[in-house]
Formats: structure tokens, sequence, C-alpha cells
């Protein structure tokens, strides 16, 4: 069974007069494990369709379950309480709390479970370690590298041990060093912590380390392809 | 919510200037409510105590400054002949300001023999007998004590006359601490070689079954064929109707107090907007985190409250400190109300800022939970 089940699913908007529609129809498997990445041209409902399945947005039609929850059918309230326990989401500008320092920010979203401090303190040092900033626990966002700051955000994404990850354009902001650096964390990631992953991105280099690549077109899915230069060719 | 405190407490942190200024600007309010409540308090206590209700005032028909009330006070004897009548205080009153003053000093004249057995005064320093064998002795109430720095044996010069401080008394009306009690021939002559015989007003003690409005119409219609028509009220009445002028104005800062009501809840409702329209995108990540929208409601509401209630206290300690050290007492034709902190003026200061820093966060709060998460994250 798959991990997430993307079935008949339509997102439309206004925009002026005119009607968007960055998802339509769209029928998806997602595998426990895997690492997705979803592509296409700029306005083609790749991040519409990431924050669909983060459940931060509502579709018009259709129903996305994960982990046999369908979450499309689900409260403001009982969303936000599975985003706490299921979900982790790693934005393309960090979106880290400025008055909370780098331990802090990654212990937020545990502070919504129920746990005791002491296992707070083991699960934080412990995603601190993963993504190689032990030493800059005490350090405010401001004190951080644009890199330090997205490995922060990674570490806040997967400290609950999420079901699902999901990233928006991950690399967007950082330069070439930074970006491969964030790729093979995102990798290990998924290798060694069997996270599912699935990545928003332009970037061919950050499809590269995906197991499979969906390409987005007119709100459908014209993929997936396992070749990212495939997954590409028609941009 | 308080695995949050160190988030709430580190975002308001975050605007510090702009907190402190919101902490004073509540605090100020807060202050001039507690202190106009306090006086508010002290008049009520002054008119609603059941001396207030149970003593009779005998004063000159048609006049309210004890300047102008001038009495036979052989009309003592008269008035103890009244049914009802359990006792009468003839008393001298002397001032050194009919209008409207925070330092007013006001001397009762009394027959100092029956003062001990007609107030229930405590000496706290001195020794009634020494108050009593001495002419120019006096006793000071407490609250006048403290406010003008007297001490036992000091010599006090009001005007024309100078009394020696004999005792120093404590009193459950707060009203009676800010008297000074002399001897009545003393004062009379102190005031004119021609005044004794004469006193200001003459106070009635009342028999637990005697109806007061009835016993002060009887009164008045026995004196009606003397020298001197009277007007006899209930001691309470007698006194807001001789501080009517006050009494309007506490009234007006009745309406002051609100204003400073509405300016706080105005003030912090303001820092909250701004400080929700700054984190718009700072909330939606919480929300994507999985932090419930009634949840940044709480937290929104907790800033907003921490806030008010910090303003109020400081508010509130400002005024306890002030009125304690500064015994102030406001009146009027001499009749003073004392002003003086109280648990419930503490109660209510924080009350209120509690409740006004809730409500002021409420608008802000509400619009946090309800923006669009994906609208809100785009703005980054």
């Amino acid at each position: 069974m798959p991990l997430v089940e993307i079935r008949n699913l339509t997102k439309r908007f206004r925009k002026g007069d005119e009607i968007i529609t960055p998802v339509l129809d769209l029928d998806l498997d997602i595998e426990k494990g895997d690492l997705l990445a979803l592509m296409g041209k700029s306005g083609t409902g790749k991040s519409t369709l990431l924050n669909l399945i983060a459940g931060i947005d509502q579709p018009d039609a259709g129903s996305i379950a994960v982990a046999g929850t369908t979450i499309t059918s689900l409260s403001r309230g009982k969303l936000a309480d599975w985003r706490a326990a299921h979900l982790g989401y790693i934005f393309q500008t960090h979106n880290l709390v400025p008055v909370l320092t780098a331990y802090e920010n990654i212990e937020l979203p545990l502070l919504l479970l129920p746990m005791s401090s002491s296992d707070r303190r083991k699960r934080v040092n412990f995603a601190l370690e993963v993504v190689g900033l032990s030493d800059r626990a005490q350090h405010y966002p401001r004190q951080l590298s644009g890199g330090q700051e997205q490995r922060v955000g990674i570490a806040r994404a997967i400290v609950t041990h999420p079901t699902l990850v999901v990233a928006d354009e991950p690399t967007g902001n950082l330069d070439e060093e930074t970006s491969r650096q964030i790729q093979t964390l995102l990798q290990e990631l998924n290798r060694q912590l069997g996270i599912t992953l699935i990545i928003v991105t332009h970037d061919v280099d950050v499809a590269s380390i995906a197991k499979r690549q969906l390409r987005l077109e007119h709100g459908r899915a014209i993929g997936p392809s396992q070749s990212p230069s495939a997954a590409f060719s028609g941009l | 919510m308080f695995r949050f405190a160190p988030y709430i407490w580190k975002t308001l942190w975050r605007h510090r200037t702009r907190s402190l200024l919101t902490v004073s600007g509540a605090s100020v309010a807060i202050f001039v409510l507690c202190f106009i409540g306090s006086i508010q308090e002290g008049l009520n206590r002054m008119v609603q105590g059941e001396d207030a209700q149970r003593r009779l005032i005998v004063f000159q028909e048609n006049r309210f400054c004890p300047t102008s009330s001038r009495l036979p006070e052989d009309y003592s004897r008269q008035i103890a002949q009244v049914s009802g009548v359990t006792d009468v205080l003839p008393i001298q009153v002397w001032t050194n300001n009919c209008r409207a003053s925070l330092d007013v000093v006001v001397v009762h004249g009394v027959p100092a023999a029956k003062l001990p057995e007609s107030r229930e005064l405590r000496l706290i320093e001195g020794q009634w007998p020494a108050f009593v064998s001495r002419t120019d002795a006096a006793v000071v109430g407490r609250q006048f004590a403290l406010r003008r720095r007297v001490r036992l044996g000091d010599q006090l010069t009001f005007g024309s006359m100078s009394v020696h401080v004999a005792g120093i008394f404590e009193s459950d009306s707060s009203a009676e601490e800010d008297l000074i009690y002399c001897h009545l021939l003393f004062l009379q002559l102190a005031e004119s070689q021609t005044a004794a015989g004469l006193v200001t007003q003459l106070e009635v003690a009342l028999d637990p079954s005697a109806e007061p409005d009835r016993v002060a119409k009887q009164i008045d219609e026995k004196l009606r064929s003397g020298l001197v028509p009277t007007t006899t009220r209930p001691k309470g009445a007698f006194q807001t109707a001789t501080i009517s002028d006050l009494v309007d104005l506490i009234g007006y800062a009745y309406w002051l107090g609100l204003a400073c009501v509405g300016l706080v809840l105005s003030l912090v409702a303001t820092t909250t907007v701004m400080s929700v329209q700054d984190r718009v995108q700072e909330h939606a990540v919480l929300q994507t985190l999985g932090v419930r929208p009634g949840r940044v409601m709480r937290l929104i509401l907790a800033e907003s409250t921490l806030l008010c209630f910090w303003g109020g206290a400081l508010g509130v300690g400002l005024a306890w400190t002030i009125l304690t050290w500064g015994n102030f007492s406001v009146g009027a034709e001499g009749v003073a109300i004392t002003l003086r902190p109280s648990s419930a003026m503490i109660a209510s200061g924080l009350g209120i800022s509690v409740i006004l820093g809730s409500l002021a966060g409420i608008i802000p709060a509400y619009q946090a939970t309800r923006t669009n998460l994906v609208g809100s994250l785009r703005q980054s």
C-alpha cells in the first residue's frame, strides 16, 4: 500500500478574471522511503501540489491519504495535529523563528507532542548531529549562514520522526557549494534514516538525487521518469 | 502553553522598545485609574459607614462653610432632650482652606473629657490624661501626623493658634485619622475672644432604635424658635452636601478613569496589531509546523495580556507607593477624604489590566488565525 495516495486531485484559484487550475484530476502514489522530485516550469502547480500534500492548502476536488489518513477530510485543527505528528516541512527561505536559537527552533515542533523534556533534548541533539550543527545549537538565525539556517530548517523538519517530509525549493536561496551540501544531506536522510521525501525543485542537480521525478504540466503529471534528464527534456 | 513561555517572552523582548513603551503607557493609565479609584473609595468610606448613617450633624441653616456656621453651644442641652438622642458633642471646626486642597488641615475643638468616649480613637503615642489636663493640648490623627511628620511633644502652629501634640491616634475611620482634636474652649478663644459659647456644629449620637430622619426633623423644629435656625442631617449626607463640588469633581474623575481604560485598551491593541502584522509569516510557519490556530490565538492573547498585566502591576505599584508614602487627603469646607491604598484597589487594578490585555488581543489574534497559510508563507 502506498504511503501517499492522491486521487482525482484538482485545485483551482482565481487570479483576476482568470481561473487557474494548477492541479487537475491528478492521481499519484508515493511509496514509503521514496525520494520524489516534483519538477516543471513556474506556475505548473509543483508548490501547489506540495502544499496540498502538506495539508496547508485545500483541494477543490479529489483526495489525499497519507499512511491511511485522508487528510483532505480533516478539520483545520485536526490537520494541524496531523502535521505536528506526521509531517516535516522544509521551506525555501528556512523560515526559522528569529527570536529562538537553533536548538529552540528545532525543539519547536516537539513542544506540540506529548514528550518529556529529556526526550526532547535527545531528539534535538540527534537532529543537530545529523545536520552537523551540534556546535551551533545556541546560535540565533542571524548568527548563522544561509546553509546553516537551511540545515536547522531540515533538522526541525525531521526531529519529530515524521511519516513524510516535504521540501519546497530547499536549495533555491543557496550558493552552488552549499546547495550541493544540502542535496547530500537530503539524500543521506532518505537513504540512511529511510525518510520519505518529496522535493519541489527547478534545479536539475537537486532532482538528480531523487529516486523518481515527476514533471507537472498544465496541472497534470507527465512523468514519472527515472531519468532527471528525461524529465527536463521538455523544459 | 507553558512550554511556549520562552517563545512568548523572547517575542516581547525582540521589540523591547515597543513593549516597554506599551508597558509604561499602560502603567501610567492604570496609575491614574487607581488614584481616582482611591478618591472614590475614600468618599464611599466617609459617606457610607455606620457613623455616617447613625450620627446627625446640626449645622446653621443655609450655611456650608465651617467659618460661617455659628450655633450656640447651649443648643446641645436642648438637643439632648429630643427622644432618641443619646449624646451631643459640640464641635468647633477650624480649617486652613475652605477650598478643595490635597493638604487640608482640619482642627476640631471638642470638650476634652468627652472625646475618648465619643470617638473610637486609639492612642498609639501619648496618654489621654495628658490631653485632658492641658488646655492647649491636641491629639493628632495618624494620617495627618505621617503627612506632616508630626511627633509627640511637637508644637503645631496654624494661623494664630499653637497647640501642643499630646497624642497621636489611629481609628478605623480613615477620615478621623486626618483630623486634629483640641479643647473646645481653646479653639473658640483662639479664633475670637467673643466666640466662647459658639460652635460650628453639633454632632448627635442616636439610640439604636431611633430613626435618623425623624430625629433630625424634631431637632430642627425644636430649635426653630432659637436664635439661629438649623439644618440637621445624617453625617454622611451632611458631608456629601458640604463637599458637593468635590463630589461632582470626583464624578467627572470617574469618566477620566474610564478614558484611561479606553487608552490602555487602544494602546495595547495597537501594539498587538503591529506585532501580529510583523509576524504574519511567522504565524503561518508555526501553523505549518502543526501549531493549532487556537494555540496561535492563545499565544497572541498571552502576549497582549502580559504587556497589559506588567503595565497594570507597575501602575498599581506606583499608586500603592505614592498613596502609602504621600498620606494624601483631599478636602473642602473642613471635610476631608483620605486617600489610602487598599486590597480592592490592587485587585481591581490588576484585574482590569488582565481583562483589557485579553480584550486588546482578541481581534489581532483572530486575524492571525484566519490568514491563508500559503499566501502568508509566500510573503517570504
